[in-house]
This record gives C-alpha cells, sequence and structure tokens, in this order.
C-alpha cells in the first residue's frame, strides 16, 4: 500500500495552483463586491415580498462552493403561518 | 502631456522597484523623457536600484513642504540623458503625505516629461493609494506563485474602482523550465486568472541581483534576457505593436555560448 503510494504520481502543482486561485480569486472578487451585493440583497428582497412572506432579519445572500466551482445562494426563509 | 504610470502589485517583493528602475532606464534610453518617482515614503530603494543614493539632496516631503521646488528636487540620472529621480524620504511614513499632495506633484511633473512612472509600496493601505492617486494608468507586477497572483487581482479591484485605465500586466520572474515541468503556472494560465492585458513578461534572470548589487539598471547590460524583456516593454508603454514571445528555456547551443562567454 504505502509502495503503491510511493510510485503514484503526485499531480502537477501549477494544475492544483490553477484551481486553487481560480476558487480564491472568485471569493475575493465577491467579497470586494460587498456594496453591489448588499443592494443586489435589497432589491430582491422588495421584489420576493410582494409574493411571499418571509423573515427578513434571516435573509442572506452568500457563496457556496460546491466541488470545484461556486454557487450564488440566496436564502429567504418562508414564514410559517402563526 | 505625458503619461503617469503607478507600480503596484499588493505583495511585496515581486519587482515594482526593479521594474521601474529598468522601464525607466529603458524609456529614457529610447528616447523619451522621464521621470521616475519612489512613493515607497520610509522604505526607499529606488534610489539604490538605480545607483543615485549618494546624489539626494531633497526628497518629495522636502517640496510638500515648501523646501524646495519640485525641478530643484529632481536628481539626474548619471547614464541616460532625459531620466531623473524623486526621492522618497527615509525620516517620514506613509501616512505624512496626502493624496492630493501626490497627484499635484505628478500633475505638475507630467507637463514637462514624456513618461512619470511612480513606484508603490506593497499593501494596499495608504502608501498604494497616494503612489496612485495622480496616476492615470497601472502596471501591476506579479510572479508566478498563488499568493502574489491573488493578490493583483484585489489591486485591480481597487485600482479599477478608482478609474485607473488601461491597468496592465507584467509577469517577473517566469521560468519555462518550471512551466515544462508543471511547476509553475504559465503565461496563458496567469493572463486567463486575471482580466489583465499582458504587456509583457520577464523571466527569471541572475542579472537581476547583480545588477542591483551594482546599482547600474539591467537594461543597460543588452544582452541579459531580462533586459530584453524590459526593452519590449518599455517600447510597448510607447504604442509600439510589438509581439509578446512565449518565453523559451535557454537551448543547449546558448548555454555553450554563454559558457564561452563566461556569462553562466
Ligand atoms: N526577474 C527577476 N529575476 C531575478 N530576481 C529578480 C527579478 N525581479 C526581481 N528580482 C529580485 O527580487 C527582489 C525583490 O525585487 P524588488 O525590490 O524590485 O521588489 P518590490 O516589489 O519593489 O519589493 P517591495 O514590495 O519590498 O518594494 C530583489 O532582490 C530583486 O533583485
Ligand atoms: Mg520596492
Amino acid at each position: 500500500m504505502n509502495l503503491m503510494k510511493l510510485f503514484a504520481r503526485k499531480p502537477k502543482s501549477s494544475g492544483v495552483a490553477k484551481q486553487r486561485l481560480k476558487l480564491v480569486i472568485t471569493q475575493d472578487r465577491f467579497d470586494a463586491n460587498n456594496r453591489d451585493i448588499k443592494q443586489l440583497h435589497r432589491e430582491l428582497a422588495e421584489v420576493l415580498a410582494k409574493y411571499f412572506n418571509f423573515t427578513m432579519s434571516a435573509a442572506q445572500m452568500s457563496l457556496k462552493k460546491e466541488g470545484n466551482s461556486y454557487v450564488l445562494v440566496a436564502d429567504f426563509p418562508y414564514e410559517n403561518a402563526g | 502631456m505625458g503619461k503617469v504610470i503607478v507600480v503596484t502589485s499588493g505583495k511585496g517583493g515581486v519587482g515594482k522597484t526593479t521594474s521601474t528602475a529598468n522601464l525607466g532606464t529603458a524609456l529614457a534610453l529610447i528616447g523619451k523623457t522621464v521621470v521616475v518617482i519612489d512613493a515607497d515614503v520610509g522604505l526607499r530603494n529606488l534610489d539604490v536600484v538605480m545607483g543615485l543614493e549618494s546624489r539626494i539632496v531633497y526628497t518629495s516631503m522636502d517640496v510638500i513642504e515648501n523646501r524646495c521646488e519640485l525641478s530643484r528636487a529632481l536628481v539626474k540620472d548619471k547614464r541616460v540623458e532625459g531620466l531623473m529621480l524623486l526621492a522618497a524620504s527615509q525620516k517620514n511614513n506613509k501616512d505624512d503625505i496626502q493624496p492630493e499632495q501626490m497627484k499635484a506633484i505628478c500633475t505638475e511633473l507630467r507637463a514637462t516629461h514624456d513618461f512619470v512612472l511612480v513606484d508603490s509600496p506593497a499593501g494596499i493601505e495608504s502608501g498604494f493609494r497616494n503612489a496612485a492617486a495622480g496616476a492615470e494608468e497601472a502596471l501591476v507586477i506579479t510572479t508566478p506563485d498563488v499568493s502574489a497572483i491573488r493578490d493583483a487581482d484585489r489591486i485591480t479591484g481597487l485600482l479599477q474602482h478608482e478609474g485607473v485605465e488601461p491597468i496592465n500586466l507584467v509577469l517577473n520572474r517566469l521560468s519555462p523550465e518550471m512551466v515544462r515541468k508543471g511547476n509553475m503556472v504559465s503565461q496563458s494560465d496567469v493572463v486567463g486568472l486575471l482580466n489583465l492585458k499582458l504587456i509583457g513578461v520577464v523571466p527569471e534572470d541572475r542579472e537581476v541581483i547583480a545588477s542591483t548589487n551594482r546599482g547600474i539598471p539591467l537594461v543597460h547590460n543588452k544582452n541579459s534576457p531580462g533586459a530584453q524583456a524590459y526593452m519590449r516593454i518599455a517600447k510597448r508603454l510607447t504604442g509600439q505593436r510589438i509581439p509578446i514571445p512565449e518565453l523559451r528555456e535557454k537551448g543547449f547551443f546558448s548555454n555553450i555560448l554563454d559558457w564561452f562567454s563566461g556569462n553562466k
């Protein structure tokens, strides 16, 4: 088993670097655009409020990692019937 | 009316000062009038890289505090006509200068020179903000490693926010051999990651250190690959269209030639 590991080819470090950079730069750009994200959040909330009741204070937007990419997640908790 | 270009990077030690000294010298060698400004207040280095440290009398601080006129604070380069240095004060720190004051200096200098290159300190704080304040264009320097590339992207965002345009990318210290072996990201990888126009690639070159030791910018030694790369970038800055070659490893033949010329 250990012998197998020894001979197994390590992935080229440049490929690993590229993949890591893609992710970290995406996250950095998202954070840097924080003001725009907040604005988007407000606008989305306004539109959604026309159709649904949701708990405004718990709403949030974030970037979620899925495998080798990111997805934008808008989380607007639906208000339970009282 | 000349151009004011800030040379910046985010991460430290990637070659901002080396690039400022060499591009300033290269531009002067092709007949342009140039002022290089050291904006690294408190940690100045451009003077030693250019070999002008013994001739500095006044700094940008003396100009800002009205102890000396701007034209008198400029130090003439000894080797090339048309090249001047405005040194940074060593006794002050980065918060002692305001962006408007740097901007005023740049505005005055661009009226009488073709190029004003501003060597920015590392970081994204006040030192960087001052260096970028008077600039309309930028050169972002990066090396092919993860942290430098990441910081280059961050600084690019800040420059774009300030309306600096165009922002060109210089990829420094590329080693074609390491790229081939898969241990360094390539020129096209870096361009793909950063949304910037590449203006040149400078290879890893031992002559850089030797030239800094001597205080003679690399571009004076026309044979070195680094010097040739900087000369090409300078020409591109003047608007000449020169294609960017993919850097190659030195072949067997050029290694032999180096050996005979004692250049190994
Ligand atoms: N192409 C190159 N090949 C080899 N060495 C290099 C190259 N470019 C820069 N260096 C070396 O890297 C070191 C850092 O360079 P330099 O001082 O220009 O970086 P800097 O970005 O100005 O640093 P700082 O952020 O501290 O101001 C120096 O020792 C320099 O000689
Ligand atoms: Mg420096």
